[in-house]
């Protein structure tokens, strides 16, 4: 695949134009899928990154703890203009998202009398659930090439999910033993 | 009394910070428990409805813990949750980038990203069992997300916003027929 990148050298964003272009994503960042808009900001149009150091970054966000998004956008941070930078990205990113979900919270309050609310609301995060299945499909999928990582997950969800062992000692003995598994492998 | 509320949700939602492979999906039973069960700070019914706004709202799924906090201990819990729950990993994720990224192609890089997916995944798919016993929504609950899942599946550029709204008029549905049938 040719990448769609010239090879002119790549400009150095302003801080607050990171900062900006983070908070634009950051409140309009409806359910997800976030990656491939940042793909398309940072390295299509603004130029900022080239195609193989945002794969990278990309594959490093998806496996550490934390959003993936908010990970992202550190590592494009960090690249672009050092510590300063990722605090520039995450700050923007995320100073939206917190007053428009405590905003939302005090609609709903305000809403609290009125009787069919519960109902929507369950019906909301019933939909919701939806999101969080298909996360799951796609991920069983990626799994059935190498079967112990299907065994981890069933291991995984059933201790946690069914018998209802505390999340962090189970992912912390897991972890481990997943990785040395797809050591073995490659 | 306020500030011992504002360190405990600290110490409840650092761990969660560290430990969600593949994102706030992941440690949404994790967070049911501890804050409903442990602390009591809000009842099940809060908990679906915190969930709800958290995914009806812009921004990661993660934002869970910034409502709870503001449900606990207002504008100054949102903060303190949100800070605990995004410094820890984002601090993780610099320092392991800015010391990995030249290994990428390295043996143990690779192997520690494809062994840690699917412990990613084991805890989204508990998280969303959780969610179900919580919700305790029946037959309703299984079609809406099932096929708020369908929707998304072949689907995919289908807005997030439009599932959403869809699963709360068709609960809003299911809801007033059933009123309907055991009046008749």
């Amino acid at each position: 695949m040719t990448s769609p990148v010239p090879a002119s050298p790549l400009e150095t964003p302003r801080l607050r134009s990171l900062f900006l272009l983070c908070f634009k994503i950051g409140v309009l960042s409806f359910g997800g899928g976030l990656s491939g808009w940042l793909y398309k900001e940072f390295v299509l149009s603004k130029r900022w990154i080239d195609e193989e150091d945002f794969s990278s970054s990309l594959a490093i966000s998806q496996m550490l703890p934390g959003a993936n998004v908010v990970n992202l956008v550190i590592c494009m941070g960090e690249q672009l203009r050092g510590p300063v930078g990722a605090l520039a990205c995450v700050l923007g990113f995320l100073v939206g998202p917190f007053f428009a979900v405590v905003g939302l919270c005090q609609l709903f309050d305000a809403l609290a009398g009125y009787p069919l609310l519960p109902v929507i609301s369950d019906g909301v995060a019933f939909a919701a659930m939806g999101l969080l299945i298909i996360m799951c499909v796609h991920g069983v999928r990626r799994a059935m090439r190498f079967p112990p990582s299907i065994i981890t997950i069933a291991v995984t969800a059933i201790l946690v999910g069914i018998f209802r062992f505390p999340l962090i000692p189970v992912a912390c003995v897991i972890a481990p033993i997943s990785v040395a598994l797809a050591w073995r492998r490659i | 009394m306020r500030f011992d509320t504002l360190v405990a949700i600290a110490l409840v939602f650092i761990p969660f910070s560290l430990t969600s492979i593949g994102g706030g999906a992941a440690i949404v039973a994790g967070i049911q428990h501890e804050t409903v069960t442990v602390h009591a700070w809000v009842n099940s019914r809060e908990f679906l409805d915190l969930f709800a706004v958290s995914r009806a709202a812009p921004g990661p799924g993660m934002m869970l813990a910034t409502v709870i906090g503001w449900k606990v201990a207002g504008w100054l819990g949102a903060f303190v949750a949100t800070l605990a729950l995004f410094v820890p990993s984002s601090m993780l994720c610099y320092s392991v980038f800015k010391l990995t990224n030249h290994h990428r192609d390295k043996k143990w890089h690779r192997a520690m990203r494809e062994g840690l997916a699917p412990v990613g995944i084991g805890l989204i798919i508990a998280g969303v069992l959780s969610l179900f016993r919580l919700a305790d929504g029946g037959v309703t609950a299984f079609v809406i997300a099932g096929l708020s899942g369908v929707i998304l599946y072949f689907a995919p550029r289908f807005p997030v916003l439009g599932v959403l709204a869809l699963g709360g008029l068709a609960a809003m549905l299911a809801s007033t027929l059933s009123t309907w049938v055991s009046a008749l």
